[in-house]
């Protein structure tokens, strides 16, 4: 299928899955390229604690989960 | 867990900037390089990268037109080179392991728990007879063996476990609580007498094995035989038939009198301290002795030692000891009682004795003790009554044979 998994913690602990790479990160913003659409995570105090070509940590303070479409 | 991986193959915390970081980022894992602890500082984005890894990075940096710096670096690859250039830290390291490692394969503390009737010295000298001691090799030691030879030694122990907890030798025993009996046949086959020690009147008597020949309100002189350790076994038709030679076994208590006398001169000599005092302070190691030489100009004096052994284990002691002598002058001084001096002194003789006769378990049932002068100094005496189990065995004076008493008897 390829399409992204996100898996959220409340509010402070993101895991993604099956995503291309990252179109832009800063401690607000997140912008990831998944096969069928972007997924962009807004907050504050972002960090990624790992990220692997599998998979990856995000975690901070999550305020918002968008999926933009292309 | 995987943070001690990382430590051990070595990570460094890298900043990077330029013209496509994310790209940087996407690069890398698309590599199969791990990134980890990414965060983005102003312009600069801090990561950490393993070590290995960090190689790879020359390319994909070309490619991104990013700048890598390191900004820190962790793990054993960066710690042992520093650690190398430091040869007296190894060697006192090196020597400190081994001298663990080798210490190791010794005891050093031996402990001993659940003896009371059997008192540590008598436990630990039975250990040194049978090889064991703080400093032997832990491979010398049989446990097994050891146990067998406390129960062996030992009678009173009915249980005994050992277990070498580290470099301590832990023995548990366990005595046995209740008395054992004694002997009942005699083991020459003569039989024993229980005697009155003294005159005096049986107050109290249990025989539990024996022929009682007195009774309660029986008065007695010393020698009397109380018990007779030959008990008659009779035929059908109530003649004695033989005799059976016991060891007696009874509680048999005395009442009688006994005297009490103390004598008390009446002046003593007393140190008369001058308050000069010198210390010394000493090492002694071995047979080898360190102090300060000085001479003594008192002309009478004492010393107190107070000496401090060195211990490594509760029951480890290395030869050494530290302490210091003091010497104190005094001055003979004789002195005189007074008269509340005298009874004080002579008081506490008198309570003294009786203390050890209540510690050897007589009762005191009256006692009447005079305080007088006499003879250039103070004499305390009276008269004691008391109850005491006043009894001994003796061999059976009887000069039996079961046939004599039987023709004795049919006489």
């Amino acid at each position: 299928m390829g399409a992204l998994r996100v898996t959220l913690t409340g509010n402070s602990e993101a895991w993604i899955e099956n995503y291309r790479g990252i179109l832009e990160y800063t401690g607000e913003r997140i912008l990831l390229q998944a096969k069928t659409c972007q997924v962009c995570l807004e907050g504050t105090r972002l960090s990624i604690d790992y990220y692997t070509n599998e998979d990856m940590k995000i975690s901070g303070n999550i305020s918002a989960l968008r999926y933009l479409r292309e | 867990m995987t943070e001690w991986v990382k430590r051990l193959q070595g990570y460094v915390k890298i900043r990077v900037w330029g013209f496509a970081p994310q790209r940087f980022i996407n690069l890398c894992s698309n590599k199969g390089i791990l990134l980890w602890n990414i965060e983005k500082q102003e312009d600069v984005y801090t990561m950490c990268i393993g070590l290995r890894s960090f190689y790879e990075l020359r390319t994909i940096a070309r490619k991104t037109k990013v700048r890598v710096v390191i900004s820190e670096r962790y793990g054993l690859p960066f710690f042992v080179p520093g650690m190398l250039r430091r040869k007296a830290f190894l060697a006192g390291l090196f020597l400190a392991v081994a001298f663990w490692l080798i210490s190791s394969l010794f005891v050093w503390d031996i402990q001993v728990t659940g003896n009371y009737q059997v008192t540590d010295d008598v436990f630990y000298s039975f250990l040194e007879q049978e090889g064991i001691h703080t400093g032997m090799r832990r491979s010398e030691l049989n446990i097994g063996e050891l146990e067998k030879q406390i129960r062996r030694k030992f009678s009173q122990v009915t249980w005994t476990s050992g277990r070498l907890d580290g470099t301590r030798l832990v023995i548990e025993i366990k005595e046995n609580d209740m008395s054992v009996p004694e002997v009942v046949q005699d083991a020459a086959g003569a039989g024993k007498d229980l005697v009155a020690e003294c005159n005096g009147v049986i107050t109290d008597m249990i025989v539990r094995c024996g022929v009682p020949k007195v009774s309660i309100g029986s008065e007695v002189a010393k020698g009397d035989i109380l018990v007779e350790g030959r008990i008659p076994i009779y035929a059908e038709d109530g003649t004695v038939r033989e005799y059976r030679p016991v060891t007696p076994d009874a509680d048999i208590v005395l009442e009688h009198t006994g005297t009490f006398q103390a004598y008390l001169p009446a002046d003593y000599i007393r140190k008369k301290y001058t308050g000069r005092q010198k210390t010394f302070y000493f090492i002694h190691f071995g047979d080898r002795e360190w102090k300060p030489e000085k001479k003594m100009d008192f002309l009478q004096y004492d010393s107190v030692l107070e000496a401090c052994p060195v211990k490594a284990l509760e029951y480890l002691q290395i030869p050494c000891m530290v302490g210091r002598i003091t010497y104190r002058e005094y001055q003979k001084t004789e002195y005189y009682y007074t008269v509340s001096e005298a009874e004080t002194v002579l008081q506490k003789k008198i309570m003294d004795f009786l203390e050890t006769l209540d510690e050897k378990g007589v009762q005191i049932i009256s006692k009447d003790v005079k305080i007088e002068t006499k003879r250039a100094g103070w004499t305390a005496h009276g008269e004691l009554l008391l109850r005491e189990a006043a009894v001994s065995l003796v061999d059976s004076r009887a000069e039996d044979t079961g046939a004599e008493d039987l023709d004795r008897n049919e006489d």
